[in-house]
């Protein structure tokens, strides 16, 4: 009698154990938990946390729906929210930390003008200087913010493209722009290219990529690039900036490049290999 | 953002529906696939993030089957990837190219610190 009434015990004991797994929800899906996670572990990073924008907060709803709705998707349909979700996070991560790094190269870009401004005032106040090859360098003035509204060197309205690109020299870090007779110029120093070659920097392919954003919407700009220096380096510095706007979809039939010789002193050192890009403000 | 939430909402609709995916619907979502691949492509992501523009090509090459075969659901889900693809590609992109210029500046900076006396002033 003892043992058949331990027994329906156990019995009742399983049967209740079963019945409340049965009626307790299972947890989400890995894949889930993993993006969950990620996205967690973004949000406690303070370079992501701050720096994520929409692209975080379309990562944080596409997880979130995918969490909330997993059990009412079929397979397929799963397995696409999960794809997709999965990429989101990747795209904020990616997004957040290069707007990190673009924004602590715009505070060492400026740390830098500061350094080479300090640099060439010890420069000037020694007489004789002997160092090892030093770096051919510009000084970069920087120019005040212009005003929204710009207007061209004629008093006519400058194309609202060709405007923003004056309004983004905090985005092109060692670029300066101006307008001048010619145009606007957006102006490469010669740090933006590989010491004696004519390769650019990754520096400068970051400030050439906003050019060229700027220049696919402005059809109508025609644009010469200026390189200064008497020897072959200078064109095929020239070249390899219109071959890179051409490589962004800046059709090269646009582009004219062509040396003009050193600077006239007082302007810039003899030694400078600046390249400017003249926005013509004569093209139609 | 409005893009992206309406894009996961339309992925997981499409996925489950094929009756809902028409020929227009599926060829849209290709065109703008292409379009992603090829900004990808443009923003050096062959260099800065192969293995995420590999990844796109054949999602593209896979919508493209489909369409072959007219199964336009399969177009669109497949399109669907490579453009995520191809955003995640671009994105990546810009983060080693950001970082790979910080980083040379940084260089600089240190450069001239040591030719100003061998420190931060």
């Amino acid at each position: 009698m003892k043992t058949s009434s331990q027994h329906w015990i156990l019995a009742s004991a399983i049967a209740l154990l079963v019945g409340a797994c049965a009626t307790v929800p299972p947890g989400p899906p890995p894949d889930v938990v993993r993006l969950q996670n990620d996205l967690d572990r973004m949000h406690s990073d303070p370079r992501i946390a701050s720096n994520g924008g929409a692209e975080l907060a379309n990562a944080d709803a596409a997880v979130d729906m995918l969490a909330r709705n997993e059990r009412t998707l079929d397979r397929r349909q799963y397995q696409q929210g999960v794809y997709i979700a999965d990429k989101l996070v990747g795209i904020a991560e990616a997004s957040a930390l290069a707007r990190y790094s673009e924004q602590r190269g715009m505070q060492l870009g400026a740390e830098r003008e500061r350094l080479l401004a300090q640099t060439a005032v010890t420069e000037t106040r020694t007489t004789t200087i002997v160092t090892e090859a030093p770096p051919p360098r510009t000084v970069v003035t920087t120019v005040a913010p212009p005003p929204r509204v710009v207007h061209t060197e004629t008093g006519e309205l400058m194309p609202r493209a060709r405007a923003e690109l004056m309004t983004m020299q905090d985005q092109m870090p060692g670029v300066e722009s101006r307008l001048d007779a010619r145009g606007l110029v957006i102006r490469l120093g010669d740090f933006m290219f590989e010491p004696g070659r004519a390769e650019l920097t990754p520096t400068a392919e970051q400030s050439l990529d906003s050019v060229a954003r700027v220049l696919r919407a402005d059809g109508d700009a025609g644009i010469a690039i200026e390189a200064y220096g008497d020897d072959g380096m200078a064109l095929r510095r020239a070249n390899a900036v219109r071959d890179y706007l051409d490589a962004r979809g800046v059709d090269s039939t646009r582009v004219s490049a062509r040396t003009i010789g050193y600077a006239p002193r007082n302007t810039i050192a003899d030694n400078d290999r600046r390249v400017d890009i003249v926005i013509r403000s004569d093209y139609r | 953002m409005k893009r992206y939430r309406l894009f996961l909402l339309a992925a997981l609709a499409v996925s489950g529906a094929a009756a809902a995916v028409d020929r227009d619907t599926a060829t849209l979502e290709l065109t703008q696939a292409v379009t992603a691949v090829q900004t990808a492509e443009r923003d050096d992501a062959a260099r800065y993030a192969p293995a995420d523009l590999d990844e796109a090509h054949a999602m593209l090459d896979s919508a493209q089957s489909a369409v072959d075969g007219r199964n336009w659901t399969d177009v669109a889900i497949y399109a669907e990837r490579a453009k995520v693809t191809g955003d995640l590609a671009s994105s990546r992109s810009r983060q080693h190219r950001a970082e790979a210029a910080t980083a040379e500046i940084e260089r600089s900076v240190d450069s001239l610190q040591h030719q100003l006396g061998g420190g931060a002033p």
